[in-house]
């Protein structure tokens, strides 16, 4: 049985309940605080469990714990822990969003993601996926007052749902030409002879339901309207931590059981890629509000993450390791900004409310500088190397398409990443933004140094990502 | 075996008919109705296959629970249906063309059908004899796939604490005695004194009774006088026969 | 040293007045600009003499250095030879000569320190060309001769036709200086150097290397005169390259008679002569600047013989003149060349100063049409003009008829000289007869001027007469005194080794013995072409009309130039600025511009189209959804 694998996942479904359970008997004023606090203790106690627990598979093939895996699950633990710490403050100033359930769905969220990149059996992968997604629907909607976070909710369950069935579809003809669900036989089933064209068919549509999740265009269209309704500090989470799971669940269904088609699915997510890079290159050029410009541009960062899975090598998945390493940061900094962007109690969230900010708030206008700059791929930043490594992999794999489009795509984008550094700095100022909290200071300048230094300990994560990738590929 | 074949295609053209019915029905109600007939269509189709269990939890579940939940929604709710239907005859030109594009591909995936030998191995041997349909799953799900059916289990919980977050709230407004206040009123607080000349009436002075919301325990309600701002007396209006 | 103080005393005098002039006044501004080209001149003449005489030998004045990159050196030096000393006397003597007349000429002018700005600005560029030590900085005073003729031809700028002209000149010039700026190129590349001792060096070690171009080789040298010769063709304004020289009249008149009569134009001249010992062996380029140069000399009379413009036909005149100088380059006799230009400098000048002096008294008049009968009215010019006019002419004992008879019989005697020597000789009638056509129409015969002019008809002020009274002293005597040291017999000790003349050094001893009708053609023709002149406009005055009528077609030709101007505009100008235009519509407007706005029109359109698409409506996001896994579907099945 090996249950030790999942021990993480199990502990923190566990912190899960004992949280709500704390926080139904906690009293009403403090429960959002102090079931935040503990959804955080459980998060770092998780993530220790993650680096100390034994890896191998478990559960009959179910389930695996691998550097690949580890690696992941770190991030979309710290993913996590930043999302609930931004929300901290934002959602104790905003009505109705202070309810302890929160950081409880948070977790439970954590817990999909994290079974998400264990997966090896589609079993496995279907029912992470749900309860991520399930629990992210619900925060989407969380102000449940706002018609805006309530559309956004619905949207991404209405469309979410539509994805599920294309993946279950998927699965199931999958299931149904290899005789399996598990990752290691679906493989083997690939490895003799030409697949059928059923087993492909059946691919493509487990790929749409998963790019869904990833929002790589076209599966993008929910995206920004949901990034836009949903609370802020839940965009942070949108933006962060489920991405990161959902392409890495992506590689790992790729590389795993689809590894043997590499030729047949590479042109698709070349396409995918490609249709992403331009959506998430134009696209936010007019837009006006900073959340909708910022899930384009997480669609773009998507089409450059899809680029190493493009490559199809090992390269290729250290690459997007990498890549989603750094966005990871770069993208919860940013919102942490966002966040911050409150005149008199009020969240303000388009692009000329930035105006100005480099001479009301120096320090956040840098921290926004320098995310702006590495999302636009300027050295020495963080965003660099992750656009360097996916290029360098897509041109080893002879994609010069995607790579020529992928540089021409970064040009485009570094104009409005500029614009925003622009706003900032030389637009006649707006009135000052409310005093930040600590918490946002906290992640902002968290991420703002991981961003910065990561030149320095792009080393040893290279070496971690390395690893992860290898443990993929096996 | 004739019998199955035969009632495999009665079932499974009745299912697609009825699917085709519940996008198609003008009236709501009616396409959750072949909604329904579907289900049962769809569980006639597990029960040709030997799956009675899954056939029967079809039945409780969808049709027993959710078809059900739908038939409620569709009848509360004050959708207007003619405005959808517009953006259906908008968008049916490219949706039947998609939809075209999409049958046709899945027919050539029909066209390529080549199932693999595991697949068809495991076709042969579903489960052992002597063993109910029902009975099978129960083995391997708690022991197997304790993992998934527990991960399922949560997905069940998020659903549940979803729908209270989305929905429950504190009802503020019951009322109930707050002690306190009510021994802290006085006359002054609540009684104004009205001159209302003779024979003139309540109307002529303007007064009312005040507004059921301001009428709370311990509440000062003033009732102004208009144009004098100045206490009234409220006399009985005199009776006239 | 005084060298030195001759060439940069006007940069000096122009950088005070064009800086200062504002503070300086008008006043201050001549003033300071004359003296310093007073001072330059005297100088420049001191320095010279020193020189010619032998007080001092031949040598370089060092300036400073400029440039070193790799084996590429150029210093700025001053060439202190013979022919550098006569040109630089020469140019400061006019350049001072003509300051003085534009006080006069350009009095209440708008812009006055502006004007001797550029007229001092103009003699140093002319200076440096001159005293060049390599050929980079003689581009360097090329160019800025030809910067500042640009200016001053266009320093009415409120006229557009001055600005046109400018223009003109300045890329007719352009056109010649491609091709000696490629000569220059070739000469560094075959040289491996572009200073003239290190090149005449080598000059003889060179004769045989070739250039393989287009499956021909091609004598180097030839090629290197030959891109050499387009580049003076530009700055003399030879046949082809000729029409702005008309064109820059529009120019001040005292800026017409230094840069477009005396200096700029014969530097292409001045650079032949330069390179002769390159030039010596490069028998292919000689023939064709004999070619041109002939042809110039009949074809630019011929022009001028038709010209009503009083400006205008001294200005064809010049270009005539140019192609005698060129002619003599052709035939050897580079010493003839550089005498006809010394003293063509001197009446050209003068003559140009006494048209400005007649547009002066007619107040702005220039069209000798309108004119007629001044002879009496203003004496004085009209007896410089006479000079002038001889000294053109050719008729002894002036100037003119020393180097022009030494041009003649070299030419005669040249190698190949029968084609330029027949161009010449028409040329000299000719030119006799446009003079003559001028003085008659100028001062002659009926007064033409409506009366309200011709009332106001002066002599000018003495500064400007003064160097009138100069300049004709120079026409008259210049030739007789002067024709033993630059072409006679004490030609090779005056001229000390700066001119070569290696492959034929008799050339210039041989004329001395051309035969007894050669030596008188030229005069006979000069008093044939007056004679023409008089029966013409003075005898029979409705003969030319008649003329006109009868050979209408000849006639319309002259008076439009042979249509080079129009052919230009049809060949070259229209298609250019078609092609211009198609440039700027096509693939400025619309591909470069269009790349980057294009770009961000595309990027903002289909941005907007992304938006647009972007309408919250769950139904259409849920089928773009499925549009997106049919396209993946179908991609996949039609490319797996």
């Amino acid at each position: 049985m090996n249950w030790i694998v999942a021990l993480p996942e199990i502990v923190l479904a566990l912190s899960g309940m004992a949280v709500l359970i704390a926080g139904v008997f906690a009293p009403r004023p403090g429960a959002f605080q102090l079931t935040s606090m503990l959804a955080l203790g459980a998060l770092l106690v998780t993530a220790g469990l993650v680096v100390i627990a034994p890896a191998g598979v478990g559960y009959g093939g179910l389930y695996v714990a691998d550097a690949f895996s580890r690696f992941v699950q770190l991030l979309i633990l710290a993913g996590a822990a930043l999302a609930i710490i931004l929300s901290l403050d934002f959602n104790r100033q905003e009505a109705e969003l202070a309810r302890f359930e929160f950081p409880v769905l948070i977790l439970f969220a954590a817990v999909g993601m994290m079974i998400m990149v264990g997966a090896t059996n589609f079993m496995t992968l279907y029912l992470g996926l749900e309860l991520q997604s399930l629990a992210l629907y619900v925060v989407a909607a969380f102000a449940r007052d706002s018609l805006r976070s309530s559309e956004a909710g619905l949207k991404y369950f209405v469309l979410g749902s539509l994805a599920s069935g294309l993946l279950l579809y998927g699965i199931s003809l999958t299931y149904g030409f290899s005789g399996s669900m598990s990752f290691a036989q679906v493989a083997r089933a690939l490895l003799s002879g030409t697949p059928s064209v059923g087993l492909v068919i059946g691919m493509v549509f487990v790929i749409s339901g998963l790019v869904f999740k990833v929002a790589a265009a076209p599966f993008h269209m929910w995206s920004p309207d949901v990034y836009e309704g949903a609370p802020t500090s839940v965009t942070a989470l949108l933006g962060s931590a489920p991405k990161v799971a959902a392409l890495a669940l992506l590689l790992r269904v790729m590389m795993g059981p689809y590894g043997h088609l590499l030729s047949q699915w590479q042109l698709l997510i070349e396409i995918i890629s490609i249709a992403s890079l331009v959506v998430g290159a134009l696209a936010p050029i007019l837009q006006t509000s900073i959340k909708r410009l910022m899930a384009y541009s997480s669609i773009g960062h998507v089409g450059y993450a899809l680029m190493g899975l493009a490559a199809g090598t090992q390269s290729g998945t250290t690459a997007t390791l990498i890549y989603l390493a750094t966005y990871l940061f770069m993208t919860l900094g940013s919102f942490g900004v966002i966040i911050a962007m409150r005149r008199q109690g009020r969240s303000v969230e388009t692009i000329s409310d930035l105006a100005g900010l480099g001479r009301n708030d120096a320090g956040l206008a840098l921290a926004m500088t320098i995310f702006m700059l590495s999302m636009a791929g300027v050295p020495p930043l963080s965003g660099f190397f992750g656009k360097l490594y996916v290029f360098l992999a897509a041109v080893q794999s002879g994609l010069w398409t995607l790579a020529v489009i992928g540089v021409i795509a970064s040009v485009v984008g570094a104009y409005y990443y500029l614009r925003i550094v622009k706003i900032m700095y030389f637009d006649a100022p707006v009135r000052a933004f409310d005093r930040r909290s600590p918490s946002l200071s906290f992640v902002v300048a968290a991420s703002g140094i991981v961003t910065v230094f990561f030149i320095i300990v792009a080393g040893p994560v290279t070496a971690a990502a390395q690893a992860a990738a290898l443990a993929l590929l096996g | 075996m004739i019998f199955a074949h035969i009632f495999f295609y009665v079932f499974a053209i009745i299912l697609v008919a009825s699917a085709v019915m519940v996008v198609t029905a003008r009236n709501p109600v009616h396409s959750v109705l072949f909604l329904i007939l579907c289900f049962f269509n769809a569980a006639g189709l597990f029960l040709i296959a030997g799956a009675e269990f899954l056939a029967f939890i079809l039945l409780i579940v969808y049709v027993g629970a959710v078809a059900v939940l739908f038939l409620f929604v569709v009848m509360m709710l004050d959708i207007d249906f003619s405005e959808l239907r517009a953006g259906v005859q908008r968008y049916a030109p490219i949706g039947g063309v998609i939809g075209a594009i999409l049958f046709l591909e899945l027919v050539l995936v029909l066209g390529g059908w080549k199932v693999s030998p595991l697949a068809a191995g495991l076709r042969l041997t579903p489960m052992g004899y002597g063993i109910s349909n029902t009975d099978a799953i129960g083995r391997v799900l708690y022991t197997q796939y304790a993992f998934l059916f527990e991960t399922a289990s949560l997905v069940l919980m998020v659903a549940m604490i979803g729908a209270i977050v989305l929905t429950h709230r504190d009802r503020r407004r019951s009322k109930s005695q707050v002690i306190a206040q009510q021994n802290a009123r006085n006359p002054a607080d609540t009684l104004a004194m009205i001159d209302v000349a003779v024979g003139a009436g309540v109307k002529a002075a303007d007064i009312r009774r005040p507004d059921p919301a301001l009428e709370r325990p311990g509440e000062v309600v003033v009732l102004p006088d208009e144009e004098t701002h100045e206490p009234v007396l409220v006399a009985p209006e005199p009776r006239s026969h | 040293m005084i060298f030195a103080i001759a060439v940069f005393a006007p940069l000096a005098g122009s950088l005070i007045s064009g800086l200062f002039g504002r503070w300086l006044g008008d006043r201050g501004a001549q003033a300071v600009s004359v003296i310093l080209m007073l001072v330059a001149a005297f100088f420049g003449v001191v320095s010279g003499l020193r020189l010619l005489t032998g007080l001092v030998p031949d040598g370089y004045v060092f300036v400073g250095d400029w440039l070193h990159v790799g084996g590429f050196q150029a210093d700025w030096s001053l060439r202190y030879d013979s022919l550098s000393a006569v040109m630089v006397m020469m140019v400061t003597v006019v350049s001072t000569l003509i300051h003085i007349y534009s006080i006069g000429y350009m009095e209440g002018d708008r812009s006055v320190p502006r004007f001797f700005a550029y007229l001092s600005l103009f003699t140093f560029a002319m200076l440096m060309l001159v005293t060049a030590n390599d050929l980079l900085q003689l581009f360097f005073g090329w160019e800025g001769v030809g910067l500042v003729s640009y200016l001053l031809i266009g320093f009415w700028y409120d006229r557009p036709s001055a600005n046109d002209a400018a223009i003109k000149a300045f890329i007719m010039n352009r056109i010649g200086d491609l091709g000696f700026a490629l000569g220059i190129a070739l000469v560094f590349f075959l040289f491996g150097s572009i200073r003239f001792d290190t090149i005449f060096a080598d000059v003889v070690a060179q004769n045989h290397a070739v250039y393989h171009l287009f499956g021909a080789n091609l004598h180097a040298l030839d090629v290197i005169g030959i891109l050499l010769f387009i580049g003076a063709m530009g700055k003399s304004a030879q046949l082809g390259l000729h029409p702005w020289l008309a064109d820059a009249m529009e120019g001040p008149t005292p800026v017409s008679a230094l840069i477009h009569a005396a200096t700029m134009v014969t530097a292409g001249v001045f650079l032949m002569v330069r390179m002769s010992p390159l030039l010596e062996y490069a028998p292919v380029a000689l023939a064709v600047v004999g070619i041109i140069g002939g042809t110039t000399a009949v074809f630019a009379a011929t022009i001028g013989c038709a010209q009503t413009d009083i400006k205008r036909v001294i200005a064809y005149s010049t270009c005539s003149q140019l192609g005698y100088m060129f002619v003599a380059v052709s035939v050897g006799a580079y010493q003839a060349s550089i005498f006809h230009l010394i003293m063509h400098a001197f009446f050209k000048a003068l003559l140009f100063l006494t048209a400005g002096s007649v547009i002066h008294a007619m107040s702005g008049e220039q069209d000798m049409r309108k004119m007629g009968g001044l002879a009496r009215l203003i004496p004085y010019t009209y007896v410089m003009m006479w000079i002038g006019g001889l000294a053109l002419a050719g008729i002894p004992p002036l100037s003119g008829f020393f180097s022009k008879d030494a041009i003649i019989d070299a030419s005669f005697y040249g190698r190949g000289g029968g084609y330029a020597c027949i161009c010449v000789e028409l040329a000299t009638y000719l030119t006799a007869f446009y003079t003559w056509r001028l003085i008659f129409m100028t001062f002659h015969g009926p007064r033409r001027g409506d009366a309200h002019v011709m009332a106001h008809v002066h002599e000018s002020p003495w500064v400007m007469r003064g160097p009138l009274a100069v300049l004709a002293i120079g026409a008259v005597f210049g030739g007789g005194l002067l024709d033993h040291y630059f072409v006679g017999t004490g030609q090779r000790a005056f001229w000390n080794g700066s001119i070569s003349t290696v492959n034929d050094p008799h050339i210039l001893t041989s004329i001395a013995h051309v035969p007894l009708f050669i030596d008188f053609l030229p005069t006979v023709l000069g008093l044939l072409g007056i004679a023409t002149a008089f029966v013409m406009y003075m005898l029979r005055p409705d003969l030319p009309a008649l003329l006109a009528a009868r050979f209408g077609f000849i006639y319309r030709l002259l008076i439009h130039k042979y249509y080079v101007d129009e052919l230009y505009g049809a060949i070259f100008v229209r298609p250019y600025h078609a092609l211009a235009r198609a440039i700027w519509h096509v693939g400025d407007e619309d591909i470069i511009d269009g790349i980057p706005r294009g770009g961000a029109l595309l990027a903002r359109g289909s941005a907007g189209g992304l938006v647009r698409l972007q309408s919250g409506s769950l139904a259409q996001y849920a089928f773009v959804m499925l549009i997106g896994l049919v396209v993946l579907i179908s991609v996949f099945l039609i490319f797996r």
